[in-house]
């Protein structure tokens, strides 16, 4: 905990020292029976900061967040909100009224029958806003979120992302002064989630509101003021996200290699964190003094000559593992060996020149065209990612892959069956995975891995020998025999990926695999989806929300109202969207503010605010700065540098241009 | 063997593993849901124990005040007739004020009033009027108190009036007298308990043969482990059969608790018809009534609609079974009614092996009800199991 204390102290500025603590939580403790939720957290957060609580599923974060709400009681410790200290429940109550919560789960707290309006208005008296005060909060809030068309309609027919943002109007109605947001962005895609931090920014901005918000998205670190890494109830670091990237000074050593397995074992007994990625090869290496990181990977691969060799700075999700790995805080078991070596009774399926072909696929329902003539492919062997926002019709498409839906019009193949006429076919050859995991907790690691071994119709000595193999592929050695409830939710992942590889299919569907699980887990998991793809030569088709995970697909489809838009690899993806939009160039300025106001005047007109810093896109990177340094001429920023696109930035690029040209459209035919 | 024979033959066995490991899942399933084994484990035991034991249809120990204005020798003697089982004196009332106030209260089931002069006129060979009021809020226990009340005030009456012809009430009558000699058959001792327990096991097998696959459905669905079982090779009929097996053989096992641990040892039951006979009609009924849980799984969303749903079904169907109200009683409308309820049938087939020791050539029309309305539900159960996810 020492380490802890430190960062905490190096993050106050001279500024903050003086307004007292909106929030200020010491030694906090609690526990629900024997399981300890919360085991000691102390953090501040001070008036005006957006502070984030960043952690896996079991963190503790959604605990911490009750108890700064006073809706949950906690065991030991101390805890002041707004200077009053939550230790009964009438100061709990006296709060209350300067609080807006929202809790995990999209619109949980809404009530899916009433309207927008309905929702927005039960709030408010419930809060006992006035009736003249709550119809111009009321407008201007549904003007800023774009939910002003939806008025009347029902709260169950609304997108994620649109029930995310009616749950935070809901809870700003009353204008608290403290916000606490419990995962507002889980299971909402990239560029709702963008829109909803952005909307918030400016929201909390505007009153000197405080908030308090919990993510399971690493990369959502930089949108906070300051963070605290949660994991396993305790503090593991806290500070400004730049901060904590300095906790573990490091860089990352990316090396490319065709046949990785010497090179890895080698580098494994130097460097302790690798993530193996194929052929790609990322090694975190820790500064040490003098030492030049690409140097020492180099000297270590000995022999081996790896095909390219890049160094790169590590993203924080890199940092919270070091400090995980250091600190010794992990679920995962220790590591054995990437995959264990396929079993003899493979079965032999047909070869077919792509393990998936999808030509011209519609599927309409009633009216609505969920899925517009879609056509993609996918080799044996590669990792295919469907990307797209909620209700792009990427389950739609899945569905249709696995059999379950037929379509309405279009063909396809899937591991040489014909999709229109040999449903069954297709589903004894391949595996899926979905978002809920789809295990029985109640049964137990053994039963449920041979539940599906006779659902394959595998005989039971077969069955026996994969039993074994998905066992120790998922590192779950010793655990058979406990239920699948108990297990962490990265065990959980990889025992519900070892039921769908137990029939050894060539085709594996993973719809939104990740949800939940801690970035260990989470890394684990694409080792063995690399493996799989890689050495065995499985195709893989996978959608997801987490755009560094995109990043891992050799290709990528992006859908957009049921059509793809983009096919490409993610760096054709990447240069396509800086032909057309140019560079990204990071301005890190004083006044956030008062900065984008004037850069928007300057013409600057697609600046956004990321975080504490400004985001503008730009084709002459050497002339925008110098006009962006004479905009801000009276109060320079510290610094403007070009970046390098993620995949989140290519997506909201990509579909922000798409959706406007819906609106355009719409509005051509209107007038 | 040729090869086609042995393809043919190795797609019945994978079959067959199929049907079997997800018989066996649903099995541990239930065996890993203490609340749930709790609740059969209950209702198979101590629900029809208490229905057997402290549910009754006859009048016992009526609680009668007496308003006495004659207060002789023969007002006594007839109140004295008012004797348990059926009645019970609890004391004298004064006014007729303070006997309506206790039937009012409830604390008296009747009031007898006897006018002044009773025994007088009486003696005279004058026609004299007993009065008995009687609470009937439960219809039927105020018609049996009137009913035998005016058995006991007949049988004094015709007493008194062989006393007034001079015979003693030993004599031979010269009157000319009907006798009603009744056989009471199958339950000679008219005992409540017998036709409660069963009742209420045949109630609690339906109640469970509709909630068991309903809930085993439902639960997959708000997991969704459904979406796991739709991408695998199983058919519809593969997912679905299996927790009609399971729940069936725990549903029968049950039920030999209840044979054996409560209808048999507690209540006496003889048991006349073939026990096997017994169980084989339940085990065909369990296996119907199921396919109406599995389709109200298919149409609800979650465990509170599913059990919601199984209730406003169960109502009707054990009204319309005819376990309280036999067909001709009811209005030709209900009557037919009762024609679709599959409990109907059943509780016909029960009653008639258990007690009355019927064969299958008896039960043989209620079989044909049983088969052919279970076939329906569980087809109306596939067919919306296929509908909403293919």
């Amino acid at each position: 905990m020492g380490e802890t204390q430190v960062v905490a102290g190096c993050s106050h500025s001279v500024e903050a020292d003086r307004i007292p603590a909106v929030i200020r939580v010491s030694a906090l403790r609690k526990e629900y029976g024997k399981q300890s939720a919360i085991a000691g957290i102390s953090l501040e957060v001070q008036k005006g900061e957006i502070y984030g609580l960043i952690g896996p599923d079991g963190a503790g974060k959604s605990s911490l967040m009750k108890i700064v709400a006073g809706v949950l009681t906690f065991d030991a410790g101390e805890i002041e909100v707004f200077g009053v200290s939550l230790n009964s429940d009438s100061n709990a109550e006296r709060i209350k009224d300067r609080i807006g919560f929202m809790p995990q789960g999209l619109g949980l707290n809404l009530y899916p029958d009433l309207s927008i309006e309905e929702n927005i208005d039960f709030f408010a008296n419930l809060r006992l806003v006035q009736s003249s005060q709550l119809t111009a909060r009321k407008q201007k809030l549904l003007e800023m979120t774009h939910l002003e068309a939806f008025r009347a309609r029902p709260m169950k027919q609304l997108s994620g992302g649109m029930k995310q943002k009616l749950g935070l109007i809901c809870s700003l109605i009353h204008e608290p002064k403290l916000l606490v947001l419990d995962e507002p962005t889980t299971g909402v895609d990239p560029v709702s989630r963008r829109d909803f931090w952005a909307i918030l920014g400016v929201l909390l901005k505007e009153h000197g509101t405080t908030a308090l918000v919990s993510t399971a998205y690493m990369d959502e670190a930089t949108r906070f003021h300051r963070v605290a890494l949660l994991f396993g109830g305790q503090v593991v670091a806290q500070g400004a996200p730049e901060e904590i990237q300095q906790l573990v000074p490091a860089r990352i050593v990316a090396i490319t290699i065709p046949s990785p397995a010497v090179a890895l074992s080698r580098l494994r007994a130097e460097f302790p964190q690798i993530e193996a990625l194929g052929s790609l090869l990322q090694v975190f290496v820790e500064d040490k003094a003098g030492l030049d990181a690409r140097a020492r990977v180099v000297r270590v691969l000995g022999d081996v000559k790896p095909a390219r060799v890049e160094t790169m700075d590590p993203q924080l999700e890199d940092v919270f593992i070091a400090l995980l790995r250091i600190k010794k805080l992990t679920t995962e078991p220790d590591r054995t060996s990437t995959l264990p070596a396929a079993p003899v009774s493979n079965p032999t399926q047909p070869k077919t020149p792509y393990a998936i072909e999808a030509k011209e696929l519609v599927r309409d329902f009633g009216g609505f065209k969920a899925v517009n003539k879609v056509s993609f492919r996918v080799a044996p062997g590669e990792i295919f990612g469907l990307l797209g926002a909620n209700g792009a019709g990427k389950t739609t498409v899945i569905k249709m892959l696995t059999g379950i839906l037929p379509p309405t019009a279009g063909s396809g193949s899937v591991a040489g069956a014909d999709m229109q006429t040999a449903g069954r076919k297709i589903k004894e050859r391949i595996g899926y995975m979905s978002q809920a995991f789809s295990l029985y907790l109640d049964l137990t690691v053994e039963e449920n891995i041979k539940l599906y071994a006779g659902i394959y119709g595998l005989p039971a000595s077969v069955a026996r020998e994969r039993f074994r193999w998905v066992v120790q592929m998922a590192g779950l050695e010793g655990r058979e025999s406990k239920a699948a409830q108990s297990l962490p939710m990265g065990l959980r992942q990889r025992l519900a990926l070892g039921c769908a590889l137990v029939h050894r299919p060539q085709i594996l569907f993973l719809d939104e695999p990740t949800s939940g699980v801690d970035p260990v887990g989470r890394r684990r998991f694409w080792e063995i989806l690399f493996t799989l793809a890689r050495e065995e030569g499985v195709a893989i088709l996978v959608t997801t929300h987490y755009m560094n995970e995109a990043e891992h697909c050799d290709h990528l489809a992006l859908m957009f109202a049921g059509r793809v838009v983009a096919d490409a690899s993610p760096s054709d993806m990447k240069s396509e969207v800086e032909r057309q939009s140019g560079k990204l160039v990071e301005i890190d300025a004083v006044h956030t503010s008062a900065a984008l106001d004037l850069l928007v005047k300057a013409g600057f007109k697609g600046s956004v605010l990321f975080g504490s810093r400004i985001h503008v896109f730009s084709k002459d990177v050497p002339g925008d700065t110098e006009r962006i340094k004479a905009a801000l001429s009276e109060d320079p920023a510290r610094s403007i540098l070009p970046r390098s696109l993620t995949m989140e930035d290519v997506f909201v690029e990509r579909v922000m241009a798409l959706e406007q040209a819906v609106e355009t459209t719409k509005n051509g035919a209107v007038s | 063997m040729n090869q086609a024979q042995l393809a043919a033959g190795s797609r019945v066995i994978i079959w067959l593993r199929r049907l079997r490991v997800m018989t066996q899942k649903e099995i541990l399933q239930l065996s890993r849901d203490k609340v749930l084994l709790f609740l059969v484990l209950y209702a198979f035991s101590a629900d029809i124990y208490n229905a057997g034991s402290g549910v009754t249809l006859q009048l016992k120990r009526a609680a009668t005040a007496v308003h006495d204005l004659d207060h002789s020798f023969a007002s006594r003697e007839l109140m004295g007739r008012f004797q348990p089982p059926h009645f019970s004196i609890i004391g004298e009332v004064a006014n007729e004020a303070a006997g309506l106030q206790l039937l009012d209260r409830g604390t008296a089931m009747a009031v007898i009033a006897f006018p002044p002069q009773f025994q007088r006129d009486l003696l005279r060979g004058r026609t004299v009027t007993v009065q008995m009021q009687v609470d009937a809020t439960n219809s039927v226990l105020g018609f049996l108190a009137s009913s035998y009340a005016s058995e006991i005030v007949g049988e004094y009456s015709l007493e008194a009036g062989m006393k007034r012809a001079g015979l003693s009430p030993g004599a031979q009558l010269q009157a000319p007298v009907v006798l009603n000699d009744y056989r009471v058959w199958f339950n000679p001792n008219q005992r409540d308990d017998w036709f409660m327990s069963i009742s209420e096991l045949l109630n609690v097998i339906t109640a469970f043969a509709i909630l068991l696959p309903a809930a085993a459905l439902v639960r997959e669905k708000e997991r969704g482990t459904i979406e796991q079982l739709l991408v695998s090779p199983l058919t519809a009929f593969q997912v679905l059969f299996p927790k009609i097996i399971s729940m069936t053989a725990v549903i029968l096992a049950a039920t030999a608790i209840s044979v054996f641990g409560i209808l048999q040892p507690l209540f006496e039951v003889p048991l006349r018809g073939s026990l096997m006979l017994f169980f084989a009609v339940t085990m065909l009924y369990v296996f119907c009534i199921a396919g109406l849980g599995l389709f109200i799984g298919t149409v609800t969303r979650n465990l509170s609609q599913a059990s919601m749903l199984a209730i406003l079904t169960l109502a009707p169907m054990m009204f319309l079974s005819g376990v309280w109200t036999p067909p001709e009683a009811m209005p030709a409308l209900v009557r037919y009614a009762m024609y679709i309820s599959p409990l109907h049938y059943y509780v016909d087939a029960s009653y008639a092996i258990l007690l009355k020791g019927a064969g299958i050539n008896v039960i043989g029309h209620s079989l044909v009800g049983i088969v052919l309305l279970g076939g329906l539900l569980f087809g109306l159960g596939l067919w919306r199991f296929r509908s909403q996810f293919a």
